[in-house]
């Protein structure tokens, strides 16, 4: 019987320790993240990212899922439909307009902590602000430049790109370097071209609405095709499963095209693909000057989540300066705290030509890449339609004709 | 009046049968169970949902409401793509019906006829079958993009076509090559064994009565495998009506929307625009058409498939 009464009080003891102890903790969250990624190297550096969290705040563990880019898109508003969105969830600033519903306004919350959001770039603050408020807290933006294709360049003594170069440099080192079976240049749409026709004065959108059929910016895409079709300095992209941006950036990665566009974002993983030296230079002026469309992305809440608070604390360490100064230093973001992109152009633009003074000169005159709800349905179309018009079987203006009117059916 | 006698221990007998009926019954109703609430769960239910989201606006993300038949009268009256798809889709079914099945049965007879290797050859046109095709469709895609090897065997030819994914006139072609190698293999497997499957007595006769062997194939293997081409050729035009994986792949629908199919509409309509609703609508219209086909074939199919062996 002793026994037996010594084992209750030493259960009691035990219970009340637990009870105590419990008490004394919050209870441990595990928070599901959807983040899109492209590689092993960036599944590392992001459950790298997770792991700050945990380490700030021992109750919060972080489940980490994902899915390829374009995947990504297709499951986000499957999950939400099921009703199984993660707690934290990842938006890219020109899908704002598209997605915003699905995340939590944050402006409330920086509020009550008086979190720093000056200690961001101001533009990618916008573009993932929408009507009600700020949706994600960015950890990365960029203006889209010209990559360059350094060795081909001076291979056969072309001058290279610099801050300040014009259309007509541009046409003159692609005509240049079409040679021995190598493309000049790469064109993409429609995001490449839409930075194209903001440097040539022309605009996309018209009150916050689609605007693809006004004359100026026919024509803008009629020389921007051009290039393709009548010049041939550039190859022709079909339609197909991979989009044209990555058509362009395989060419170049592969040493057959010498100049391409694309973000910050992307240099990391093209310098550590090719044999040879790559530059970097801002998009060649037009008539309105040369100006380049920056987009960024960023982590935010489900707006239907349980956990909004542990959350929020997870999405500040996740772009915090820790975080920022070692997704910068791996060179996987252009960090979108102002404070830490010194480290990107430590890592990731170490080597490469003419780096740092094409981003702060790109960064002056771009704008936020703005964007329409139906933007998954724009570049889709782009990508489906614009082939026929750099294969030359119909005009520019045809079809931006069709898109326009297949895009807001 | 001679019923009379035998009407008492029959009604007996129809009294244990009905007995027996009712347990068999009782029996086969819980043995039917678990794969009736497998289908009602996974296929009818599904397609009671998308009939019912065909007269929704459902977006995946935010309210939807209901709204009638105008998804269905804007598909038939208003889209600017949907004649367009209609016509993709049919051209595509019409031209790789007959080519898969003239090819299928052209080489199952050639094999068939073949003193060795028949395995072999059955094994090598089988393997695209069970190649999954989104995979295969990449290398495709890089046989025939701009410069690719496509084009250097044509021009070494001196033949005078295009780039087929760049032309919109002649993307689909590229479908169809693609689709008549991965699909054509299954087909001949199904002809083949219907081949082996003729009593050889049949043609042994035949060929002794001075029957040619042009004359033994038209007048007695076909309308002997007339059963198994008539499988075929029905599996093969609703597949080919459902036609997706090749488009997605290799031409997202398009140049334009020269390769966009009914199959691949729904996808972009409802994945891509998030339209979950008009998609709906658009895979019903879908349903109805390979239902009406497939009704025409069978009804059609009494004036030439023989079932008496």
């Amino acid at each position: 019987m002793d026994i037996l009464k010594n084992a209750a009080r030493l259960a009691a003891a035990a219970g009340c320790a637990l009870v105590l102890s419990t008490a004394a903790r919050a209870e441990p969250v595990t928070l599901t993240w959807f983040m899109w990624s492209g590689s092993d190297a960036e599944v590392a550096a992001w459950k790298h990212v997770a792991g700050l969290v945990t380490e700030k705040y021992p109750d919060i563990k972080i489940e980490f899922q994902t899915a390829s880019w374009p995947d990504y898109w297709t499951k986000l508003p499957a999950l939400a439909a099921s009703g199984q969105l993660p707690d934290i969830i990842s938006l890219q600033s020109m899908r704002t307009p598209g997605f915003a519903n699905l995340f939590e306004p944050l402006d409330a919350y920086a509020k009550k902590d008086s979190f720093d959001l000056a200690a961001f770039d101001t533009s990618i603050i916008q573009g993932l602000t929408d009507d009600g408020g700020l949706r994600a807290l960015p950890y990365d933006f960029g203006p889209m430049v010209m990559f360059y294709n350094q060795d081909m360049f001076q291979k056969y003594k072309v001058e290279e790109p610099k801050v300040g170069w014009t259309n007509d440099d541009f046409l003159k080192a692609a005509k240049a370097l079409t040679v021995d079976g190598n493309y000049g240049t790469a064109q993409s749409v429609p995001d490449v071209f839409f930075a194209y026709a903001r440097s040539a004065g022309a605009n996309y959108l018209k009150d916050g609405a689609l605007d693809l059929t006004n004359e100026p910016l026919k024509a803008a895409f009629q020389s921007y095709v051009d290039v393709v079709a009548k010049d041939k300095v550039a190859p022709l992209f079909p339609a197909s499963g991979t989009p044209s941006g990555a058509q362009a950036n395989g060419r170049f990665v592969a040493g057959s095209v010498g100049m391409y566009v694309d973000g910050p974002w992307s240099l990391i993983n093209v310098k550590d693909s090719v044999k040879f030296k790559v530059g970097i230079a801002p998009l060649p002026a037009g008539a309105a000057g040369s100006i380049s469309l920056s987009a960024g992305s960023g982590f935010g809440i489900s707006s239907s989540g349980k956990h909004k608070d542990e959350a929020w604390k997870a999405i500040q360490v996740l772009t915090g300066p820790e975080a920022e100064e070692y997704l910068a230093s791996n060179g996987r973001a252009f960090a979108a705290r102002n404070a830490q992109q010194k480290f990107w152009y430590e890592s990731a633009a170490k080597g490469v030509a003419n780096a740092q003074p094409t981003i702060e000169a790109a960064l002056k005159t771009a704008e936020p890449y703005k964007t329409t709800a139906e933007w998954n349905t724009v570049s889709q179309l782009f990508e489906q339609y614009a082939p026929l018009a750099f294969a030359g079987s119909q005009s520019a203006g045809t079809t931006l004709d069709q898109i326009q009117q297949l895009s807001t059916q | 009046m001679q019923l009379k006698p035998s009407a008492a221990p029959s009604r007996a007998g129809t009294g244990r049968a009905k007995a027996i009926l009712r347990d068999d019954r009782r029996a086969a109703f819980w043995f039917l169970l678990p794969s009736f609430l497998g289908l009602a769960v996974f296929l009818l239910l599904p397609l009671a949902a998308s009939l019912a989201l065909s007269f929704t606006n459902w977006q995946l993300i935010g309210q939807s409401k209901f709204v009638g038949w105008r998804n269905y009268v804007n598909l038939l009256t208003i889209d600017p793509s949907f004649w367009q798809i209609l016509r993709n889709t049919f051209h595509f079914t019409i031209e790789y019906l007959v080519l898969n099945i003239v090819i299928s049965l052209t080489m199952a007879v050639w094999i068939s006829n073949l003193r060795w290797g028949k395995r072999f050859f059955r094994l090598i046109f089988f393997l695209p079958t069970f190649t999954p095709l989104i995979g295969s469709a990449i290398v495709w895609l890089l046989i025939f993009t701009p410069g690719g090897f496509a084009d250097w065997f044509f021009s070494a030819l001196h033949l005078p076509i295009p780039n087929l994914l760049t032309s919109p006139d002649l993307a689909i072609q590229a479908i169809v090559i693609v689709s008549l190698w991965s699909g054509f293999g299954y087909n001949l497997l199904l002809f083949g064994a219907a081949l082996e499957a003729i009593p050889s007595t049949y043609l042994d006769a035949a060929a002794i009565d001075g029957a040619s062997s042009w004359q033994r194939f038209w007048k007695i293997k076909l309308p002997l495998i007339s059963p198994t081409l008539f499988f075929g050729t029905v599996m093969t035009a609703i597949t080919s009506l459902q036609v997706f994986d090749q488009v997605y792949a290799l031409t997202r629908g398009g140049p334009g929307s020269a390769t966009a199919t009914l199959g691949f509409s729904i996808y972009r309509t409802g994945f891509a625009a998030y339209k979950m609703g008009y998609a709906s609508a658009i895979a019903w219209v879908l349903f109805v058409i390979i239902m009406a086909l497939t009704i025409l074939q069978l009804r059609v199919q009494r004036r030439w498939v023989h079932y008496d062996l």
